[in-house]
């Protein structure tokens, strides 16, 4: 089992598809879950508002489920006799076994992982310089932009490595919620079981280019985290100390 | 406190001797490991219900074998991966025990008039099957090719690892057209319509057992196979809409 027959996989119709399919329904996912988990999680880390701890439990919940719980939990709302079967049934769509069912499943299992750091990262941001922020006359967008993000950067972005690893790795959501068809939902974690028994280098190199980007994702977000060191704020330079 | 330690010591003993009894007792029939096809899912723990079971693709269980997992029996949905086994030499000569035959399923109450023929060709129909080198899949390519709709194939949906696999997501109403065995339509009767497939396009689907060489049950292994050969397995197998095996 030489790197050599394993880089030649690379040229392997299967592979190619799977990588193309991961990385597509991956970019497209993990962007779902910053645009709705950001404001999400910052509403959830600033605001107290009545049922606010029953709302983060069900953030949490598919943290804590089975992916194949999730894949049954997706078939049971989006399915065709799912909970909104009928409605989307109605307006012509069908989920189930398509590439945006890829997509939902990823989003739906990866989500929570990006969304729990991110309810920590906002936390971790003094109200004190937010407040300083909005009396200096800055709106509540610009303030969101310029302070709190920068801020609550490097607890974001390990939230957002940890959800692109998890989405990359999904299997048992994928499986039941979107099949496996090459090219359009077979993800390289299906490609591999598929694989496995047919052609056992190419999941082998297929395990060797999920290993490999998993790695580059963590040694990126090192080097991040280390040319910004994560600052505590609850220690202003300009406000009384107490 | 040394009448404690005695105390403890007495009942540890018992305890141990008791265990011992116990496992000594079960030592002499021990549970097996029994690799199946995904089919077999609901007959074969009627017919051996102590032991224990892992389902599956008939290829992904054989590949499992073949990295060393551990099982004391193989039982496969067709002959062909279980002589493949026995040419590495890792199981023992293959033992027919049984046959099936495939069926196509669709929604219940048929509404879209499938029927075993051109119907199939219909754009828009939403096909499942499993994929190649699964038995089912593999039948299922030899049945659309002697109804001359090979094309069929890359028309699919959804290539799935198990036939199971495609039974759900017919039952689900993912998928509008499914190949599964005849057995497993009558698993989830009441809740699909089942269309029969001409006899001229059926292909012949013979189940076959054999014993994982590396196991440490071999003659338990052994036995078992020979017991799916006997009275009470076949009566089961064939409640369950199994076939005999052809000559």
């Amino acid at each position: 089992m030489s790197p050599g027959r394993l880089v030649a996989q690379l040229s392997n119709p299967v592979v190619t598809d799977a990588l193309v399919v991961s990385l597509k329904t991956s970019a497209i996912a993990q962007a779902l879950v910053l645009l709705l988990g950001t404001p999400a999680a910052y509403l959830l880390a600033t605001r107290r508002f009545p049922g606010r701890s029953l709302a983060i439990v069900l953030v949490e919940l598919p943290l804590a489920l089975p992916p194949a719980v999730a894949g049954i939990g997706l078939l049971a709302a989006f399915g065709r006799l799912g909970l909104l079967g009928g409605t989307l049934n109605a307006l012509g769509v069908r989920l189930g076994l398509t590439q945006v069912a890829v997509v939902l499943a990823v989003a739906f299992v990866a989500g929570p992982f990006y969304l729990r750091q991110a309810i920590a990262a906002f936390e971790t941001v003094d109200p004190d310089v937010v407040g300083a922020s909005r009396t200096l006359g800055a709106g509540r967008g610009r303030t969101f932009f310029r302070v709190v993000l920068p801020l609550a950067r490097s607890g974001l972005a390990a939230g957002e490595a940890l959800a692109f690893a998890r989405g990359l790795g999904e299997f048992g959501a994928t499986i039941m919620f979107a099949g496996s068809l090459q090219g359009v939902t077979q993800t390289l974690p299906l490609a591999i079981y598929t694989e496995f028994d047919e052609n056992f280098t190419a999941a082998l190199a297929m395990s060797a280019v999920l290993v490999v980007v998993s790695a580059a994702l963590l040694v990126a977000l090192r080097l991040t985290l280390q040319w910004q060191p994560s600052r505590p704020t609850s220690r202003l330079l300009f406000a009384p100390s107490r | 406190m040394r009448r404690t330690a005695v105390a403890v010591a007495l009942l540890l003993a018992v305890a141990a001797s008791a265990a011992g009894a116990a496992l000594g007792g079960r030592s002499s029939q021990p549970k097996l490991t029994v690799f199946a096809a995904a089919s077999l899912t609901d007959v074969f723990p009627k017919i051996a219900p102590r032991d224990r079971y892992s389902f599956g693709g008939s290829n992904a269980l054989a590949t499992q074998i073949e990295q060393g997992l551990p099982a004391d029996v193989f039982a496969s949905a067709n002959t062909k991966i279980p002589w493949q086994l026995h040419r590495m030499h890792l199981v023992t000569r293959p033992v027919n025990f049984t046959a099936n035959k495939l069926c196509i399923i669709v929604a219940k109450g048929n509404p879209l008039h499938i029927r075993a023929n051109r119907t199939l060709e219909r754009s828009g129909l939403r096909i499942v099957m499993a994929a190649a080198g699964v038995p089912a899949g593999d039948y299922t390519r030899t049945v659309l090719a002697k109804l001359g709709m090979s094309d069929l194939v890359d028309k699919a949906i959804s290539q799935e690892t198990d036939v199971r696999e495609v039974l759900s997501k017919v039952v689900l109403g993912e998928a509008d057209v499914g190949f599964v065995y005849a057995t497993d339509a009558k698993t989830v009767a009441g809740q699909v319509g089942v269309v029969g497939l001409p006899e001229r396009a059926q292909p012949t689907v013979v189940y076959a057992a054999a014993a994982v060489k590396a196991s440490p049950h071999l003659k338990e292994a052994e036995a078992w196979i020979r017991q799916l050969l006997g009275g009470k397995a076949q009566r089961e197998l064939r409640a369950a809409g199994f076939r005999p095996v052809p000559h």
